[in-house]
């Protein structure tokens, strides 16, 4: 008996362990704009492990609109937090290593695992090789080994999506100030040389305001524009990045679709959700869309084809009957579906969870204005929230300096950071 | 023996006036003999009769507060909250029984100040120094002879300058906390039945004061940066009988400071800077005809230019703007009255207002904006009984060639009525209002947010409660208690569109409150001494009653709004010395329904100040927030901590 008890028992922690490594999901929570309460969710097996996650392991605050997070590598995730002007860096414990400001303004991450590229809409970047400054926005190159910006090339007017496929980036410009500053929308997607940071190309797609999350299949990429919500309606660019480096013409690059993709993702077979509104100021009127989009099908059909109103299981259902739908992701390692209601952005946002197929599994509270999602690897060593203690214990003594790198010989005088804490350096 | 007894009256009438505010009528009687005035006035406003609903602070005891702005003076009152971003240069303002700022009208001797733009007053720009009262009414006030914009709002701040009485001529000059310069100039004249004056003041503020977070997940020190102002303010008024005219002149500049969030360095900030530049000028003429009618006349010229510029390297998180704004505003009313017999009177009144505002913001043109009014009145006064009803009517219509359109025209009749009975000295009173704010013309010609389809924001009031006085030739003592319930419908927000990224003014939201204002006072004088205490407490719960399907929301408290607040003030003066001591305490708000611990903290703001003269000399110490309380109005906008002014007059 105690036996067959003991046998049940090991069964269920195995059940369990398995079960715990299939689902984990960093999500952050923008918050409200200058309350500088961004926030990052923790998900993981069903549950959610924290709403305040990065508090929790690292004793302070996230930051004022984290608005992008992506992983580098095996052991290192960027965060684009825009408020704050941060990219800040942490583990796929959630354990903060390094930031940097020199990227003000920043909107939106891709990486080849050796440099972070980061795109922004300020004018002035911090690098190795001094203030360098520029008159429309620009796309920064960060090396992980020193989180230092190596260096910058300017783009179009407000830059948001970035993408690299095969050793290129892959830029939507929104000119999306236009209605404040002096210039006009955006039309382009710029295409640099990840390793020269040299433009090589510009894609004009006709289409204005090429501004959202951008979401990438293998070479296709997935780009909303919202339009100018007057005379020009929202659209979707379905962009091929192969046929744009083979040097095809604009024209044979993308497809235009007359259908919006403010929240998008890539689905686990390589095709893309995309679910947005057309909003138009003179009658205050909605057009919705929530669809499945083929690339490949857009492509080779000129956009007649490739494009399916249809969703797997309930989540199309789901997804209408929420109140502010605010993000949706695909888990690329287990094919699991998530989405966010930002319901009415003064409560709290919830995370609603869709096994593969399409059913309904859980809804969960999470914080305001959830957005940006981020899966780990599901068989990852890490268990949630025993090992954190432990980290912090360990770097309880280290010293920073404020871009983030440790620092053995601290100077007198200087500003640094212990315990994730700025203070004054004095030897004595 | 009769002087003496007289001299008592004087002084206890005095105090009278110092709690009910009801000077609106006395521009009539200035003319007339010392003894008939004072007489007079008891017989109008003495209130053994009160209705409205009213609070006031005058005289001594306004100069006495702790206080720059009108602001702060009216945090002393129940039912009154203050948002203020901060600093000298801060937005201030207020917000009354939990309506929104917008529906609390504010008027300089009965005429409104207006903004056509974004419909709500700052009151940082209003100087208390050139004022004899603060006034608030919830509703409105009940004089026999009002024009129809007095009736237009949710609740009414009544700002009455006051009327020198001597000619004099006075140079201030002070000092402050975080670099705080201030020098003030004024000249007065009281001669045959005209007087006036013309009040200079100059301004200039670092507004660089220290602040904290500290909780377990933070520590943050520093000093606020961008929260610079400087400004210049000319008046000058002139009265004779029941002509009044002032002049008013606002010139500014300013830093707009962004929240305090996580940022590694002092490297970049979010700079915004302001320029005004605010005048206007207004008149208006009360005359009486036999013992019947009254009649009164207002006009008024007023012009706002606004510049807003982001366009600073140490800014890098928004567009770089420079844009300006120009707005003029042209007013005139006319109100009679006719007092048949002594228990009844009827009042009838029009008013129309014609508004441009221009600014040079894409996809923007000219917006010209025709406000007409229109009220008809009446009260009774039989023996005990009072009643008021009104009847108020509203039409407004825009013109404009802006990509949209203009809104449709609104007309709207809103009602109004209040009764109160007196029985052995303790006043009773009950109103109603309903009254709606129309939607400015930000809400709804703004380019990329503005929705020319927005419907007017309604709100009702229903009020119950009672008054007390007693008094005696050394002292006063009197209490009033108001119970209420407001709803609010059709709140005009700001919104993202579902499923775009888009923001847009919206219908949205209704609110539910309920509430308690009380006021306590009680005041002495014997020979040289005299000692006031002045309370006022607010109690309410507002509720939000927007979606019954939100259980996250629906009937949970409103943003910002504290339940508990109260005021206290105690003022001790021996001949020309004074000393102020108030408190003031504003409960727990919360600011976000996502987490309990999205809250502000409840605060205690202990204000001191110290006033003497000697001569032609006047000196005053003021100490604001003594126990150096870090708090906010509005989360990571933080207040200034412990601050020093201090301040010489000469008398010429």
């Amino acid at each position: 008996m105690t036996q067959l008890r003991q046998l049940l028992s090991v069964l269920l922690i195995a059940i369990s362990v398995t079960a715990t490594a299939q689902e984990k999901i960093i999500l952050l929570n923008e918050g409200n704009w200058q309350s500088d309460n961004g926030r990052m969710t923790y998900f993981e097996n069903g549950k959610i492990v924290s709403n305040q996650w990065f508090r929790d392991v690292n004793g302070s605050k996230l930051g004022d609109t984290p608005n992008d997070i992506i992983q580098i590598n095996d052991n290192l995730i960027a965060i684009a937090i825009n408020w704050s002007n941060i990219v800040q860096f942490i583990t796929p414990q959630g354990k903060a290593v390094a930031a940097t400001e020199d990227v003000p303004n920043n909107r939106k991450l891709a990486s080849d695992g050796r440099y972070v590229y980061v795109s922004s809409y300020g004018h002035e970047c911090g690098s190795e090789k001094g203030l360098l400054t520029f008159e429309r926005g620009y796309v920064a190159k960060i090396d992980i080994t020193t989180f230092k910006v190596v260096d910058a090339v300017e783009v179009g007017y407000e830059p948001e999506g970035i993408a690299l496929y095969n050793g290129h980036l892959f830029v939507a410009n929104t000119g999306g100030y236009a209605f404040q500053e002096d210039h006009e929308y955006e039309t382009t997607v710029d295409v640099i040389d990840a390793a020269t940071m040299k433009v090589t190309r510009s894609v004009d797609t006709g289409q204005i305001n090429l501004y959202g999350k951008m979401s990438q299949s293998g070479q296709y990429l997935c780009i909303n524009s919202p339009g100018d919500y007057y005379d020009i309606q929202a659209a979707t660019i379905i962009l091929d990045c192969g046929a744009v480096i083979s040097g095809k013409p604009d024209d044979q690059c993308f497809v235009k679709l007359d259908y919006a993709a403010t929240y998008s993702c890539t689905t686990a077979d390589g095709n893309f959700f995309a679910v947005g509104s057309r909003y138009s100021y003179y009658t205050s009127e909605y057009t919705f869309n929530y669809l499945t989009i083929n690339p490949a099908e857009v492509l080779e059909s000129g956009g007649t084809g490739g494009i399916y109103e249809t969703m797997p299981g309930t989540l199309l259902s789901d997804l209408k009957s929420m109140t502010m739908p605010y993000g949706i992701y695909v888990n690329p390692y287990t094919g699991y579906i998530y989405a966010t209601d930002a319901g009415s952005f003064a409560a709290a946002g919830g995370l609603w969870q869709w096994s593969p197929e399409g059913k309904l599994l859980g809804k969960h509270k999470v914080y305001i204005n959830p957005g940006h999602f981020l899966a780990l690897p599901p068989d990852g060593k890490f268990d949630g929230v025993d090992q954190i203690e432990a980290d912090c214990d360990h770097t309880n003594d280290q010293i920073f300096n404020l871009q983030g790198i440790r620092v053995t010989n601290p100077i007198d005088g200087q500003l640094y950071i212990q315990n994730r804490r700025k203070f004054i350096y004095h030897s004595k | 023996m009769k002087a003496i007894v007289h001299g008592s009256t004087r002084l206890l009438m005095a105090s009278i006036l110092l709690i009910t505010g009801t000077y609106g009528s006395s521009a009539h009687t200035a003319e007339e003999p010392d003894t008939t005035l004072l007489l007079e006035q008891v017989e109008v406003t003495a209130r053994k009769k009160p209705l409205a609903t009213v609070q006031s602070l005058s005289g001594v005891e306004l100069q006495s507060l702790s206080s720059t702005s009108i602001a702060d003076a009216l945090k002393y009152f129940a039912g009154v909250q203050i948002k203020d971003y901060g600093g000298l240069g801060g937005l201030k303002t207020v917000n009354v029984r939990s309506l929104g700022s917008q529906h609390v009208g504010v008027y300089i001797d009965g005429i409104r100040i207006t903004n056509a733009q974004n419909g709500t007053v700052d009151l940082g720009k209003y100087s208390l120094s050139t004022l004899e009262s603060v006034s608030l009414y919830n509703a409105n006030k009940l004089d026999q002879c009002q024009s129809a914009s007095e009736y237009a709002s949710g609740a009414t701040v009544y700002l009455q300058t006051r009327r020198p009485t001597r000619d004099s001529l006075s140079v201030l000059a002070g000092i402050g906390s975080f670099h705080t310069y201030r020098t003030r100039l004024n000249a007065q004249f009281s001669r045959k039945g005209w007087s006036g004056f013309l009040d200079g003041e100059y301004l200039s503020s670092r507004g660089d004061y220290p602040f904290r977070y500290k909780s377990e997940f933070e520590d943050t020190v520093g000093h606020r940066t961008n929260s610079d102002i400087e400004y210049l303010r000319l008046e000058s008024a002139l009265f004779k009988g029941g002509f009044a005219s002032h002049l008013y002149l606002y010139i500014s500049e300013r830093g707009c400071p962004g929240g305090i969030v996580r940022r590694l360095s002092d490297k970049y900030n979010n700079v915004g800077r302001e320029w005004d530049t605010d005048f206007f000028a207004q008149s208006s003429f009360e005359h009486r005809f036999g013992r019947h009618h009254r009649v009164k006349f207002n006009v008024k010229y007023a012009h706002e230019y606004l510049r807003y510029n982001t366009d600073y390297p140490e800014n890098q998180n928004t567009a770089r703007v420079d844009n300006h704004y120009w707005q003029n505003d042209a007013f005139a009313s006319a109100a009679y009255s006719w007092h048949p017999v002594s228990w009844l009177s009827v009042n009838a009144g029009y008013d129309a207002r014609v508004s441009w505002l221009d600014a040079d913001l894409k996809r923007f043109s000219v917006v010209r904006r025709l406000d007409q009014k229109a009220v008809a009145a009446t009260q009774i006064n039989w023996r005990d009984l009072r009643l008021a009803a009104s009847i108020l009517y509203q039409h407004y219509k825009d013109h404009t060639v802006t990509h949209v359109g203009a809104a449709d025209p609104l007309s709207r009749f809103t009602p109004a009525v209040s009764l109160g009975y007196t029985l052995k000295g303790v006043t009773m009173r009950a109103w109603y209002k309903s009254i709606f704010r129309a939607p400015t013309l930000n809400d709804l010609y703004y380019t990329q947010v503005g929705n020319r389809n927005l419907k007017p924001e309604y709100t009702k009031q229903w009020n119950l409660g009672a008054e007390y006085q007693l008094s005696s030739p050394n002292w006063l003592a009197s209490v009033q208690a108001d119970a209420y319930l407001n709803h609010i419908e059709n709140r005009i927000v700001c919104l993202p569109l579902k499923g775009t990224y888009t923001w847009s003014m919206m219908n949205y939201g209704e609110t539910f409150c309920r509430g308690l204002n009380s006021t306590l006072s009680f005041r002495y004088m014997n020979g040289p001494w005299n000692f006031s205490l002045l309370t006022s407490l607010t109690w309410q719960k507002d509720l939000n009653r927007t979606d019954p399907d939100d259980a996250d929301t629906y009937d949970k408290p409103i943003c910002y709004s504290p339940t508990l607040s109260f005021g206290i003030t105690a003022i001790a003066g021996w001949k020309t010395l004074s000393l102020t001591v108030s408190e003031l305490h504003v409960g727990e708000r919360m600011w976000s329904y996502a987490d309990p611990e999205d809250v502000l903290k409840p605060y205690n703001n202990v204000d001191l100040k110290l006033t003497g003269s000697f001569n032609r000399f006047a000196a005053s110490l003021e100490i604001n927030d003594l126990l150096d309380v870090q708090y906010e109005h509005i989360p990571r906008y933080p207040m200034p901590g412990r601050q020093f002014k201090f301040t010489l007059t000469v008398s010429l």
